[in-house]
């Protein structure tokens, strides 16, 4: 469509019809399609939300009736006790900070060596995107074979190279790793897809200038390209912290928690909590405050982000 | 190739050939890092369990078809319909739910927009367990534990919010100038908006479908917290494959290509919409 084009539409449809009363005619025909989904949404969102702020002050256990009464804070002030509570935010904590610094680091390496201009970059950006789309399961599985001694070809390759050959899952200082590792196979593309798009976007001229001026590569990348880049990497970055705090079919298929609780991250805990024990009260009370912990750090995020620049 | 391209190819410097041979190197290595799970799996899945775990492994074979006719028993296939059924379901209603919505969102102008996508952003901050909790205590209520129509509705909880925003930015996109010209012709509003505006939408409805269908296809904790025998999906299925059965990687390869293969070959179609899918809520496409 051609800008005049446009003008001349909106030219006659003034005098002719659309006045005052078309605007409002529409006004109430948008409430009308928006009200059902908004409807819908609430339900299945802010009530369930509200539910668990309930079941969070009560000792509500699947195994006994009647157990759902108000107890207050009780929950909560049993967590400060809680040691398994407390490793299992530290375990997460290093979930979440490995899987988020390794991804937004090999993500942005990536992208900066994919931005030449490659004949196949379009087959080599459909290859990239195909980890971040399969089946949690299915990369999970294919993890645990890998890991798996006996039938792991990761570990033939380290012997072949005379490497040791770890029980990487049943290893306590290696457990956490493989869980990183699946991730960061998984979703470091999701960060080189949008580095590689917003380089792709990235104006010519400051980059020309630079190097007229006699910037080295190094000078150009730290002053110009990354200042540039810093939008949407936090964007990034935000969203790998989101789902980081969300692992759980790895933890459940490769680790199940173990060896020991080095693997426990906060969301896998509360799951055991709520369902394998059916203390649904305590399970609530770890993840109301998993909750406000994601959003107060994602707030962070999204009000830098939101101060810097828009984000198109 | 012309004789003009072969000179000046002749004249590149030796250090930009040997760069850009350097990086094919590297491209080629980082696909096969990023390729080699997948095949992998495909690859076990077509062996005889005694070749399976060889090493080296030997990637020229004949293919086998035993591990598939193992689980192409109601014990796979049910599930795998299951799933079907749900993500296809979930995906109906969230369209029908959330086109309108989207639509209203783009053309009319409210003033609390921001909340909106506050709103989707944080949907997707909870992690499955924060909303598995107060729905598995309302299904036990409801009788709806390990019923389909159970997870179609848990799957609402991301694939509405996915739908509004993702055909909102969609929307953006169709000039209001179509809209009023068909107006002036005598057309409702909404007529206009099912005769011009989504017709004009086509390639981002199906996108949008594709993406709710992965997102419900992929679901792993609903379906396990929820389900128990009648209801499970695919993914928990093969979870169950590995419990039970003790380690049988010829049924779990073969039975997770299966669940692989649709996700692959629809999320190449929507390859270019993909980043603005997965980013719902922060990032406009």
């Amino acid at each position: 469509m051609q800008p005049g084009e446009e003008s001349v539409a909106f030219r006659l449809a003034k005098p002719r019809r659309a006045g005052a009363s078309w605007s409002r005619a529409r006004g109430r025909t948008f409430v009308a399609l928006l009200a059902p989904a908004l409807i819908v949404l609430f339900i299945v969102t802010i009530v369930p939300t509200v539910f668990l702020l309930a079941t969070s002050v009560t000792p509500l256990n699947l195994a006994k009736l009647a157990s759902l009464r108000f107890v207050g804070m009780e929950n909560f002030q049993g967590l400060i006790d809680d040691g398994r509570f407390w490793n299992s935010l530290a375990v997460q904590a290093r979930l979440s900070f490995f899987d988020v610094t390794l991804q937004l680091l090999i993500g942005l390496g990536l992208a900066l060596l994919l931005n030449a201009r490659l004949r196949f970059l379009d087959l080599i950006r459909s290859a990239f995107i195909i980890p971040m789309v399969l089946p949690p399961v299915v990369v999970a599985l294919n993890w645990k074979l890998f890991f798996t001694p006996n039938v792991s070809v990761l570990n033939w390759l380290l012997g072949l190279v005379h490497l040791p050959q770890p029980v990487w899952l049943m290893d306590a200082n290696l457990a956490l790793w493989a869980i990183i590792i699946s991730d960061v196979w998984e979703w470091t593309p999701f960060v080189l897809l949008m580095v590689l798009a917003a380089l792709q976007m990235m104006p010519e001229e400051p980059l020309e200038a630079a190097k007229i001026d006699g910037a080295s590569g190094l000078q150009v990348f730290r002053y110009i390209t990354l200042p540039l880049l810093r939008p949407v990497l936090l964007v990034a970055g935000l969203f790998r912290f989101i789902d980081s705090v969300k692992a759980f079919p790895q933890i459940y298929i490769m680790t199940g928690g173990g060896p020991g609780n080095v693997t426990e991250a906060t969301n896998f805990y509360a799951f055991l909590e709520g369902f394998s024990y059916s203390y649904i009260g305590y399970s609530s009370a770890i993840i109301v405050v998993m909750l406000v912990v994601t959003f107060v750090l994602s707030a962070t995020i999204i009000r830098t982000v939101g101060q810097e620049a828009e984000v198109e | 190739m012309s004789s003009a391209s072969v000179y000046v190819a002749n004249r590149r410097p030796l250090s930009h050939t040997i760069r850009r041979s350097l990086l094919y190197f590297l491209t080629a290595i980082l696909l096969v890092i990023v390729l080699f799970p997948v095949f992998h799996l495909v690859e076990l899945s077509l062996k005889p369990a005694r070749d399976a775990f060889v090493m080296p492994p030997n990637l020229i074979f004949a293919p086998v078809w035993d591990n598939y006719a193992l689980v192409m028993t109601p014990k796979f296939l049910q599930p795998l319909g299951n799933s079907a059924v749900v993500s296809v379901a979930t995906t109906v209603i969230s369209l029908i739910l959330g086109v309108p919505a989207a639509y209203a969102l783009s053309r009319g102008h409210f003033r609390r927009d921001q909340a909106l996508s506050l709103w989707t952003l944080s949907t997707r901050m909870a992690p499955p367990v924060a909303f598995g909790i107060p729905f598995f205590l309302i299904y036990k209520q409801l009788d709806w534990i390990d019923t389909l129509h159970g997870l179609v509705i848990v799957y609402l909880t991301f694939n509405l919010s996915l739908v509004i925003w993702m055909m909102r930015t969609f929307f953006d996109g169709i000039p209001t100038a179509l809209e009023e010209a068909a107006y002036i012709d005598g057309a409702s509003i909404i007529g206009t908006f099912w005769r011009v505006t989504l017709p004009l939408c086509a390639p981002g409805l199906a996108t949008t479908a594709i993406f709710c269908f992965l997102m419900s296809w992929n679901d792993f904790f609903f379906s396990l917290i929820l389900t128990r025998s009648e209801a499970v999906t695919g993914p928990v299925a093969i979870a169950n494959f590995m419990n039970y059965e003790t380690w049988e990687w010829g049924k779990i390869s073969a039975a997770g290509t299966m669940i692989m293969l649709p996700v692959v070959l629809f999320s190449l179609a929507v390859r270019k919409y993909l980043i603005t899918g997965l980013t719902a809520g922060a990032v406009k496409g």
